[in-house]
């Protein structure tokens, strides 16, 4: 518990620091955000034009398929706003040996490396996320029971959970490749499949999202249970299982690469 | 005094890369076919440091002094052999290790880049656990002795080097850590400023009884800080003493300068040149130059000899200097 409150402490003091630097640089700060709202404007944009087109897709109406692309946007922006920092790891650290300075403190190493940064721009994600959700209720599209409310909070914390893993496990790669940001940025642009059905692409997409990089779990299947009553309860454990062993699995690779890890000549 | 905080056993490094030809060729070659070239940066290092010491850890670029370091520190595995800091092992301890260590390498900050300096000692302070008191005595002594006062509401990457290097070390030391290692803390600095980086380790040290290794090309921190040098070379340590103890070993060559006070005739100049077989003497334009060695000649009976068969204006008493020392040592080692 104690160790628990100093992490709680230590979280709350980097994030002032942090926001301290972004203040220094305001200008930047608005143009994040401003850019990831063109690009959210952008998608959303598509998806009408879509529909203008085909008035349902594979049975899916609109006012459904804004609230899977809503409920997707939510664990993304969490995972974004809280984890960014870790794209550093694949990108940077490890080939400049900048990640020294971090093993140097007596600090649980993911910790510091996700607290050293909050990344603002995820704030349009969860923006239109938490839009759409409360449109879909408003317009009935979906049911609200508090069990529903429940489910869809646990299921935003799997959600974020899984992306955060996957990018772990990403980041940690470079730790044997040294520079793992290709490979990221590929993974990244694949989650941004997760905001449509996943039945409108090919199978072995449909493979790819349902196993390896598991986004399927994180917005789509979750949330057509919301949508159609089927059994939430079984879909939700799903989740959360893959969550867990996701979590496992990407933090046990970070501590082996770590053990391997070379630092840089200086 | 005989507690040992720092012991390496049989410690051994290898960094594996993978070998690239060169040109177009070589880059699409490598793409097919990798072959492996292990590189041994730390070669069998065994040595023990004691509570108290000031030790100077030597080599040229690319010995290992640095990866040696990173193991003490935390930051690498070693390949073989153990190491143990204050009785831990710091790559399967790093967190606790950490409590115990503070460190600095000259080539890379610690500091919070995009912030004033003070914030870096207040966000230490919270992750060192640091109570007021001693936060506000240690700030009192870095004040002092490294001078912080003038840069410390700068951010930090508007610092000079210099002020940046007194920032890290302060940094470095204010959770007071059994261990310090420094590597390089003297890189590229000004005379000035190396004299507070010197007097503040000194300090330190005689204040806390901190154990210090330190790298450093720059053999006037050895000599003003040391009493004890390790050298490395290509991976292997080669020579472990005390600095009295080198300089016996490999500094046993003195020449002693001379000026005369009306120049000598051909007789003078033959007793000279007779002086001591044990001696080597040079005529100079006005003067002369007797080398010898310490362990056969004293520099009273060279002097006195001298003295005896002219008079002198001007005695210059040349010892040789650390440099030229190590640069032997590195050369013999190069040869052999």
């Amino acid at each position: 518990m104690k160790k628990i409150s100093r992490y709680m402490r230590l979280y709350r003091i980097f994030a002032v620091q942090y926001m301290k630097t972004v203040m220094q640089s305001k200008v930047d700060f608005f143009i994040g955000l401003g850019g990831f709202l063109i690009s959210q404007a952008a998608g959303l944009a598509f998806l009408y034009l879509v529909f203008q087109q085909i008035p349902t897709m594979k049975e899916w109406t609109l006012e459904q398929l804004l609230f899977i692309y809503g409920f997707a946007q939510i664990p993304r922006g969490i995972d974004h706003l809280l984890t960014d920092n870790l794209w550093m790891v694949g990108w940077q650290m490890v080939i400049q040996g900048t990640f020294d300075k971090y093993m140097l403190r007596p600090m649980n190493l993911f910790f510091q490396i996700v607290c050293e940064k909050i990344q603002f721009d995820a704030v349009g994600e969860l923006l239109i996320g938490i839009l759409f959700v409360g449109r879909a209720v408003a317009k009935g599209v979906v049911q609200v029971t508090p069990l529903k409310v429940l489910f869809f909070f646990i299921s935003m914390i799997a959600g974020s959970v899984i992306y955060t893993s996957v990018k772990l496990v990403l980041a940690s790669i470079a730790f044997w490749v040294k520079d793992s940001s290709p490979i990221m940025t590929t993974a990244y642009d694949v989650a941004d499949f997760a905001k449509y059905p996943v039945e409108i692409y090919a199978k072995p997409i449909q493979i790819v999202l349902m196993t390896i990089l598991p986004f399927a779990f994180v917005a789509y299947i979750p949330s057509t249970y919301f949508l159609i009553d089927a059994n939430i309860l079984k879909t939700i454990a799903a989740e959360c299982g893959i969550a867990v062993i996701f979590w496992l699995f990407s933090y046990h690779l970070f501590k082996k690469g770590l053990t391997i890890y070379e630092s840089a000549g200086s | 005094m005989s507690e040992n905080v720092i012991e390496l056993s049989n410690v051994r490094k290898e960094f594996v890369t993978t070998k690239h030809d060169p040109g177009w060729r070589g880059a699409v070659k490598g793409l097919f076919t990798r072959e492996k070239v292990t590189k041994v940066a730390v070669d069998d290092v065994s040595l023990a440091i004691q509570k108290g010491e000031i030790v100077g850890y030597i080599g040229s670029n690319g010995a290992g002094k640095s990866t040696t370091i990173k193991m003490m520190s935390g930051i690498l595995t070693p390949t073989s052999g153990t190491c143990m800091v204050n009785g831990l092992e710091p790559y399967r301890n790093r967190k606790k290790n950490a409590k115990n260590i503070g460190v600095v390498f000259g080539q890379r900050t610690q500091l919070w880049w995009d912030l004033p300096l003070s914030e870096t000692y207040t966000v230490l302070k919270e992750i060192y656990d640091v109570s007021d008191e001693d936060y506000k005595e240690r700030m009192n002594f870095f004040e002092d002795v490294l001078g912080l006062q003038e840069f410390i509401h700068s951010t930090v990457r508007t610092l000079s080097l210099g002020q940046r290097m007194r920032a890290d070390l302060a940094a470095a030391l204010l959770h007071n850590p059994k261990v310090l290692f420094l590597d390089e803390p003297t890189i590229g600095l000004d005379v000035v400023v190396k004299d507070k980086i010197r007097q503040a380790i000194r300090e330190i040290n005689g204040k806390y009884d901190t154990t210090v290794l330190l790298t450093t090309h720059d053999l006037n921190d050895i000599e003003q800080l040391c009493r004890r040098i390790i050298i490395i070379d290509a991976g292997k340590k080669i020579y472990d003493s005390t600095l009295n103890q080198l300089k016996k070993d490999h500094g046993y060559r003195c020449s002693i300068l001379f000026e005369w006070k009306e120049l000598p005739d051909s007789e003078k100049l033959e007793r000279l040149r007779n002086l001591s077989e044990k001696a080597v003497f040079e005529g100079q334009e006005r003067g002369g130059k007797v080398t010898f060695n310490k362990n056969e000649l004293s520099v009273a009976e060279v002097i006195a000899g001298v003295m005896r068969i002219l008079e002198v204006k001007d005695i210059q008493i040349k010892e040789t200097e650390l440099t030229d020392i190590v640069k032997n040592i590195y050369q013999n080692r190069a040869e052999a």
